[in-house]
């Protein structure tokens, strides 16, 4: 981040000691004056800057010279690119330049400050510049130049392809953007999140693009025979989406040689999120080939459930098979029995006696038989003659004379008999 | 009527006086600790902080979070309870 001259006597304190911290020095106790912190500060790390600088003293000449006509060409865009340089005056001056009335730009505040600044030049960048991909006027010292490189690069190549200069554009800031996120981490121990979004975002956005244009040249091919899905196409896609990321191009002959030595740079960054959407829309083109497995993966499933339906349509269509019996309890003999009508033990007693005892129509019978014969023995101990059962025969006929007339015979003849015993 | 917790109640209430930082609504055990670790070991330097900050509660939740790692619930009740001190005290 440092690229031109600083004068540590203008940071505040907070920054001093955060720079040492970076540069590992020991920070002097917690209460000494700010020009303890600058002598530090101008000891150690002015030191590495000059062991830098001896290396790169040409390079970052140019860029200061690149530097001052950027200010000269381009007032509006920022001042001093970089907050942190600023003296606090001066970033306060900047940050009312943006319409932020700034409170006192004290040890504690100054950081926020610079922040709140940042923001506002990434946003003028964000406005100020015509190619939408550009993030970040904070690497606009860098940027500006290698656009310029890009420009001559692109003039030079004869290709008349847009795919090919945005790769090119893209990849190489790609490669940049790599090498400024180790100078942004290198950078006093200020490391601006900020920094890696919008990168992530440029990294993105140029897969997208790549993406975009893989897809679109593997489209144009396959656009003639786009509606079949043989297997044999689909084959052959995603063999060339292979050669792609592999460099070994059976689309070489369409896009010129250019793009695969593009290819092979901007795939070592890109190559995750190219792998993933190389994926995604494998998956997509799979899913056609998909379908006619799925028909026959369907149909044998089908008829092996078939045999489970009865031939029987019943009316509600409810099927009710019988059901398995359980294995367990219900399986095992039948151990105790229980009788089909529960009875009470007082019933059974009875039934017990009554089966010892006669039963009552016999005993009816017997009775009947027995008062007869009783009657016929008292009808014989009042009749003496020899035959009362003729007598009694006689009298149960209608004929009750002769019953009568014998009656009266026996009476006459009991009358001389006992007659005779007087 | 935004809810708001016991401790800002009883922040704001009353007169900040000596309190401690942990005092702060959204300022607990740890984050009180790591800012008196900074030197912030009083409510009222906390408060110096977001007047020199000009009362904009954006900016002091961006330092708070910054010095001490709070969150941004944690950061923003601070600022939010500092803010209503300060409208009935100041």
């Amino acid at each position: 981040m440092p690229m031109f001259v600083e004068d540590p006597a203008n940071f505040s304190k907070s920054r001093l000691k955060s720079d040492l911290v970076a540069h590992n020095v020991k920070l002097p106790p917690a209460k000494s004056k700010k020009e303890v912190y600058v002598e530090l500060h101008m000891q150690h790390i002015d030191q590495k800057k000059t062991v830098e600088f001896s290396s790169d003293e040409e390079v970052e000449e140019d860029e200061e010279d690149d530097m001052e006509g950027e200010d000269g060409e381009n007032p509006g865009d920022a001042e001093m690119p970089d907050p942190s340089a600023l003296t606090d005056d001066d970033l306060k001056a900047a940050l009312l330049k943006h319409g932020v009335k700034a409170g006192p730009i004290v040890a504690s505040t100054r950081f926020l400050y610079e922040k709140k600044l940042r923001k506002l030049l990434q946003s003028d960048g964000h406005h100020g510049q015509l190619n939408g991909a550009k993030n970040g006027m904070m690497y606009s010292d860098s940027e500006e130049e290698e656009e310029e490189e890009n420009g001559e690069d692109n003039d030079a190549e004869s290709s008349a392809e847009e795919e090919n200069k945005e790769t090119v554009e893209e990849s190489d800031q790609a490669d940049e953007e790599s090498s400024q996120v180790k100078l942004c981490t290198q950078n006093g121990g200020f490391t601006y999140p900020q920094c890696f979004l919008p990168q992530m975002r440029r990294v993105q956005a140029g897969s997208q693009s790549v993406a975009a244009n893989v897809y679109s040249s593997s489209s144009s091919s396959s656009s003639s025979s786009s509606q079949t899905f043989s297997i044999t196409e689909m084959l052959k896609e995603m063999e060339g989406r292979r050669s792609l990321s592999t460099s070994a191009n059976s689309e070489r002959a369409f896009n010129g040689g250019n793009v695969q030595h593009h290819w092979s740079q901007s795939n070592r960054l890109d190559m995750p999120s190219v792998v993933n959407r190389t994926m995604k829309n494998q998956s997509l083109y799979y899913t056609p080939k998909a379908f006619p497995q799925e028909r026959e993966m369907q149909e044998p499933v089908k008829d092996d459930f078939k045999h489970l339906f009865p031939a029987e349509i019943t009316p509600s269509g409810i099927y009710a098979t019988r059901r398995r019996p359980i294995k367990g309890a219900a399986g095992r003999p039948i151990q105790y029995m229980y009788p089909d009508t529960p009875v009470s033990p007082m019933t059974l007693q009875r039934r017990d006696v009554e089966r010892r005892l006669v039963p009552v129509h016999i005993q009816i019978l017997v009775f009947v038989t027995v008062t007869c014969l009783l009657y016929l023995i008292y009808v014989c101990v009042e009749d003496n003659t020899f035959s009362p059962i003729v007598s009694l025969l006689d009298n149960l006929n209608p004929g009750s004379n002769s019953g009568e007339a014998l009656l009266h015979k026996t009476e006459a003849q009991d009358t001389p008999a006992l007659s005779e015993w007087e | 009527m935004s809810t708001t917790s016991q401790k800002h109640r009883d922040f704001v209430g009353e007169p900040m006086g000596d309190k401690s930082v942990m005092a702060l609504s959204g300022i607990g055990g740890i984050l009180g600790k790591k800012l008196e670790e900074q030197g912030f070991d009083k409510a009222y330097v906390v408060l110096g902080q977001f007047l020199l900050l000009k009362k904009d509660t954006e900016m002091f939740t961006d330092w708070l979070k910054d010095v001490s790692g709070a969150n941004s619930r944690q950061a923003g009740s601070c600022a939010q309870c500092l803010k209503e001190w300060c409208d009935a005290f100041l």
